[in-house]
C-alpha cells in the first residue's frame, strides 16, 4: 500500500474504514476501503473472493462507483488485509440534499438535476439487476455525487450478500430503515428486484422533498409510516401479505393522495414514484422499464 | 451464491434478453489476452508448460465436478497469456496448478480443504505459499474470477432449436457439454470468444445427434445478432476437426483417468463389450489401434518431458 498517500478518513462503512488517498505515482484521489475480512488458515477467503469478483463485474458501469484495483497487504502485526481501491468522488446524495436544506439559503435541488439524478440511478440500478445482482441497501449516503459535473454513482455494492443485510454497523450505528421495502420489513425471505425499486422511489421522494419520505425509527413504525402514506395493505392488492412471517394486525389506514406528499413534483413523476411504491413487489416498475417512463421524456438521453 | 458456470449471472427473474446481452458484452474479459495462442505457437515450450500445468490441475480435481476443473484451467490459460510463462520448473507449476484449482473451488464453494489436493507424490506447499500464488493470480485477473465460459451460453443457443423433446435437449447438451470440455485442451481454439466455442459445440452435437435438422439449426444460430459468422464458421471447423479425430490429444492420454469426457474410451468400452458378447474380432483390432495410439503419445510425451528437463537445466 506504500503506493498510496492516505489524505483523510472520511468514513466508516458497514465493512471498515474509508480513507481518501492519493496515489503517489499519478495524483490520482482515490476512495481506499480496508475491508476487515482477514485470511484464514486456508488462504485468500471465500467469500471475500466470490465478493470483489461480483464488484469487479458489476463496476464496469459509468454509474457505478468504479473499483480501480484490489491491494494485498500485511498489517502491523503482518496480518494480510485486503484493500479495495475506488475511484473518489467529493459527496454523497445525503449531504448534497443536506446542503440545499441546512445552510443560510435552504433552496430545492433544481428539478432537472433531480430527473437527472433520478434517471442515471435507474440506469445504475438496472445494470445491476441485469446481472443479477441486487444491491439491498440503496440509501442516499451509497449514492456518490460529483456536484460539478453532476454525475451520480452507487457505491457500497456487492459486499452486501455474504453479510447479509446489516441490522447494526460496524460502528453500531443503527442502519437506517427509511429505504427499506415493506415486504423485507415483514420478514419475507423470497425478495427479488422489488427491493431496490422501492429504495429507488424512496430516494426519488426525498430529493423531491428534501426530507425523508418514510423515516420510521424502528421496523414496527417504519412499517406505520408507510401504511399511513399507501394506506394498510391488503390482501387484495398483495396477495399474501397477511401470511408474511411478521405480519400482525395493523390500524387499517386508507391510501393518502401520493401528490400531496411531494408538492413540487409533476403528475408524470408522480405516477413513475406511484409505480415505484406498489405494495405487491412484482408489480414495481423495473428500473429499465422506469428508463422509458415519461417523466424522463424532457430530458436529454443523448448524454447518458 | 454459488458461482455456477452455467448460469454466472445469479438469474433474478430478470427478463432473460438484459442478462444475456451483459453476457455477450464482458465475455471477452474472461479470455486469455489476444498474444496468448501466438505465443503458444511460437514457443514450443510454452504448450508443454501449459499442457504439464493442465494435467495437474486435473490431477487435484479430479474427484471434484469437472466444472471445477474447467474454470482452474480458465484461470490457469489467463494467468500465463498476462504473465508470460513462468520458470517450467516443476514445483513452480505445481503451485500455479493448485492455486489455481483452490481459487476455483472457492468460487464454486465446493468444500475441499488444501490438503485434499495434495495427494501422494505430489508436492507439498504450505497454506501462506498457496495464498501468495492466489494473490499473485488474483492480481493477474483483476479479480475477475466469476468467468464467462462458454456453458454460460448453452442454454440460449439451445432455445434456437425449438426442440420440444426434454431427453433431445438433453442429449444434445450432454454431448455438446463433452465437446467443450475437450476443446479447452485444444490451443488452436483458444482464439474464440466462449460464445462462439457454445454455439459450435452445439452445432457439432447437432451434426451427430441429429444431422437431419442440422441445417435448419445452423441457420437458426448463424442468424443470431451476437454472433460473429466468421469467427463461427472457422471455429466450427477447427472443432469437426477435434470432434472427428481429436482422439490422439497428448493430453487426454497423459492426464489421469479422471478426465471425465474422454469420449475415446468411452466409445471403446462400448465397443468392447459388443465384441465381448458377439464374439467376434473387433475388440482385438480397436485394441491394438488404441495401443498404438497411446505409445504414439507416450513417445511424444517422453519428447516434452526432455525438452522441459533441458531448459531447467538451462
Amino acid at each position: 500500500m506504500e503506493k498510496y498517500e492516505k489524505l483523510e478518513k472520511v468514513g466508516e462503512g458497514t465493512y471498515g474504514k474509508v480513507y481518501k488517498a492519493k496515489d503517489k505515482d499519478s495524483g490520482e484521489v482515490v476512495a481506499l476501503k480496508k475491508t476487515r475480512l482477514e485470511m484464514d488458515e486456508e488462504g485468500v477467503p471465500p467469500t471475500a473472493l466470490r465478493e470483489v469478483s461480483l464488484l469487479q463485474m458489476l463496476s464496469q458501469s459509468l454509474y457505478v462507483v468504479r473499483l480501480l484495483c484490489v491491494e494485498h497487504s500485511l498489517n502491523k502485526h503482518g496480518k494480510p488485509l485486503l484493500y479495495l481501491v475506488f475511484e473518489y468522488l467529493d459527496t454523497d446524495l445525503k449531504k448534497f440534499i443536506d446542503s440545499h436544506r441546512k445552510c443560510p439559503n435552504p433552496r430545492p435541488l433544481p428539478s432537472p438535476l433531480v430527473q437527472s439524478f433520478l434517471y442515471q440511478l435507474c440506469k445504475g440500478v438496472a445494470h445491476c439487476h441485469s446481472h443479477g445482482v441486487l444491491h439491498r441497501d440503496l440509501k442516499p449516503q451509497n449514492l456518490l455525487v460529483d456536484k460539478d459535473r453532476g454525475i451520480l454513482k452507487i457505491a457500497d455494492l456487492g459486499l452486501g450478500r455474504a453479510f447479509t443485510v446489516p441490522l447494526k454497523s460496524y460502528t453500531h450505528e443503527i442502519v437506517t430503515l427509511w429505504y427499506r421495502a415493506p415486504e423485507v420489513l415483514l420478514g419475507s425471505t423470497h425478495y427479488s428486484t422489488g427491493v431496490d425499486i422501492w429504495s429507488v422511489g424512496c430516494i426519488f421522494a426525498e430529493m423531491v422533498r428534501r426530507q425523508a419520505l418514510f423515516p420510521g425509527d424502528s421496523e414496527f413504525q417504519q412499517l406505520l409510516h408507510i401504511f399511513r402514506l399507501l394506506g394498510t395493505p391488503t390482501e387484495k392488492q398483495w396477495p399474501g401479505v397477511t401470511s408474511l412471517r411478521d405480519w400482525h394486525v395493523y390500524p387499517q389506514w386508507e391510501p393518502q393522495n401520493l401528490a400531496r406528499a411531494v408538492p413540487s413534483l409533476g403528475p408524470d413523476g408522480v405516477d413513475l414514484l406511484s409505480k415505484m411504491l406498489k405494495y405487491e413487489p412484482a408489480e414495481r416498475i423495473s428500473a429499465k422499464a422506469a428508463l422509458d417512463h415519461p417523466y424522463f421524456d424532457s430530458l436529454d438521453k443523448s448524454q447518458f | 451464491m454459488e458461482f455456477d458456470l452455467e448460469n454466472p449471472l445469479t438469474n433474478l427473474h430478470e427478463s432473460r434478453s438484459d442478462t444475456i446481452t451483459s453476457l455477450f458484452h464482458i465475455e471477452s474479459d474472461h479470455m486469455p489476452l489476444e498474444n496468448y495462442l501466438q505465443s503458444l505457437q511460437t514457443k514450443g515450450f510454452d504448450i508443454s508448460v501449459r499442457r504439464e500445468a493442465i494435467s495437474e490441475i486435473s490431477k487435484f480435481s479430479c474427484t471434484f465436478d469437472p466444472f471445477l476443473s474447467y474454470l482452474a484451467v480458465n484461470y490457469l490459460d489467463r494467468f500465463l497469456s498476462s504473465q508470460g510463462m513462468l520458470q517450467p520448473k516443476p514445483w513452480v507449476l505445481g503451485l500455479l496448478a493448485i492455486s489455481c484449482v483452490s481459487l476455483a473451488a472457492k468460487m464454486k464453494e465446493t468444500e475441499c480443504s488444501l490438503v485434499d489436493f495434495q495427494g501422494d507424490g505430489g508436492f507439498i506447499f504450505d497454506s501462506q505459499t498457496i495464498e501468495r500464488m492466489e494473490a499473485l493470480i488474483l492480481g493477474a485477473l483483476k479479480w475477475r474470477m466469476r468467468s464467462i465460459t462458454p456453458f454460460s451460453f448453452i442454454s440460449y443457443f439451445i432455445s434456437f432449436f425449438k426442440l420440444r423433446d426434454p431427453p433431445l435437449r438433453h442429449s444434445l447438451k450432454a454431448r455438446a457439454t463433452e465437446i467443450i470440455f475437450k476443446a479447452q485442451n485444444e490451443i488452436k481454439l483458444l482464439e474464440f470468444r466462449p460464445s462462439i466455442i457454445a454455439a459450435s459445440a452445439l452445432l457439432s452435437a447437432a451434426h451427430e445427434l441429429l444431422p437431419l435438422q442440422y441445417p435448419c439449426f445452423r441457420k437458426a444460430i448463424f442468424c443470431c445478432s451476437y454472433v460473429n459468422k466468421e469467427n463461427l464458421s472457422q471455429c466450427y471447423n477447427a472443432m469437426q476437426e477435434i470432434v472427428i479425430d481429436g482422439y490422439e490429444s497428448v493430453f487426454d492420454m497423459v492426464s489421469s483417468s479422471g478426465t471425465p469426457v474422454n469420449v475415446l474410451d468411452q466409445h471403446f468400452s462400448s465397443s468392447e463389450l459388443s465384441g465381448k458378447t458377439n464374439g467376434n474380432i473387433t475388440t482385438n483390432t480397436i485394441k491394438a489401434e488404441r495401443d498404438m495410439k497411446r505409445r504414439k503419445i507416450i513417445d511424444h510425451y517422453d519428447n516434452l518431458t526432455v525438452q522441459i528437463s533441458r531448459i531447467q537445466q538451462c
